[in-house]
């Protein structure tokens, strides 16, 4: 497309594919050689990377509380994989994969099917269908049934993945191409200068994207949190809850 | 008025539109939540946690209408 060689036209047609494997290859061989001699007096990369994965457990914990321990290797990886990939479009010449809406897609699919399985052994079909119908009890429950059945199976199954891939993919798709108008700005005026105010004009496009940057940091961080507490939420509330009221 | 014009007036002001109700939206969600940090400093971790959740639902609102502006995007100037 950009160019006449076939490897710039392969990379280029399978970058999304090819950025999430480098973020995917990157976190695993920090992991890799972080566990490499795990010694309970832990050194630097060691120390690092238990802080890493004691403060994800202790976030789960507190609102999963006992199951907390079946659930965080899923969604801690989600967590660190999501936020990986939403960091790298921030660094000059990577692109972040989330923008690609098959990526988030695929991720909320996952969930999706976890939250399903979770549900189907924990809970029991029968007990899910029921928890699906608002829970009859009494005889008007009962006749009501059958019209919340459809609209909860639509709104607690079916929406929960559209809605989870939506946000993700639009929240930074736009910070990044928020980041390419300014960077778009800035290389036009350097590099065709139509005068000198136009040569500050670049200057200060640039000068706004390293200050954007900060800012898309802050707002890439939220939404990996957002995605991943979604995803314990939806875990939550299929889980057999005996003390919290629904 | 051709489809191309519009598109190109009516993209801008549905984002502006959605904008604006989210705004409003957080607004009044942010603004429960300071009140009941307030109310009990104590809380803090658990309510700060809730408002981050139900920021993002709202938010999402406007995303959406942000990803219906870049699917209609390519249509202004297709021929």
């Amino acid at each position: 497309m950009y160019s006449d060689s076939a490897i710039l036209q392969f990379l280029f047609k399978f970058e999304n594919i090819i950025f999430s494997g480098l973020a995917g290859l990157f976190l695993s061989g920090l992991f890799v050689l972080g566990t490499r001699q795990l010694t309970l007096v832990p050194g630097r990369v060691q120390n690092f990377l238990e802080i890493i994965v004691e403060g994800l457990q202790n976030f789960f914990s507190d609102i999963l509380g006992h199951y907390a321990k079946l659930f965080v290797p899923f969604l801690g990886t989600l967590f660190l994989y999501i936020w990986c990939m939403n960091m790298m479009g921030l660094v000059p010449f990577l692109k972040s994969s989330t923008t690609d809406l098959n990526l988030t897609l695929s991720l909320a699919l996952c969930v999706f099917c976890l939250v399903q399985y979770t549900a189907l052994t924990r809970l029991g079909p029968l007990k899910y269908v029921d928890h699906l119908a608002g829970q009859p009890r009494d005889m008007i429950m009962f006749i009501l049934a059958p019209f919340l059945l459809p609209l909860f199976i639509l709104l607690d199954v079916l929406v929960p993945p559209v809605t989870l891939s939506l946000r993700l993919f639009g929240n930074i798709t736009g910070g990044d191409t928020l980041l390419g108008a300014f960077l778009d700005m800035g290389a036009q005026n350097l590099f065709h200068p139509t005068g000198a105010l136009s040569l500050l004009g670049g200057c200060m496009a640039f000068l706004t994207t390293v200050v954007l940057r900060f800012l898309l940091m802050l707002l890439d961080t939220i939404q990996a949190l957002v995605f991943t507490l979604l995803s314990t939420i939806y875990i939550l509330m299929v889980l057999p809850h005996e003390e919290h009221s629904h | 008025m051709d489809y191309q014009t519009g598109l190109a007036l009516a993209l801008p002001i549905g984002v502006g539109l959605a904008g604006l109700g989210c705004g409003i939206g957080l607004g009044n969600g942010i603004r429960g939540a300071m009140e009941a940090i307030g109310r009990q400093p104590e809380a803090h971790n658990k309510i700060q946690l809730t408002m981050i959740i139900g920021a993002a639902f709202i938010e999402a609102l406007t995303i959406y209408a942000l990803v219906t502006v870049f699917l209609f995007m390519g249509k202004i100037g297709a021929h």
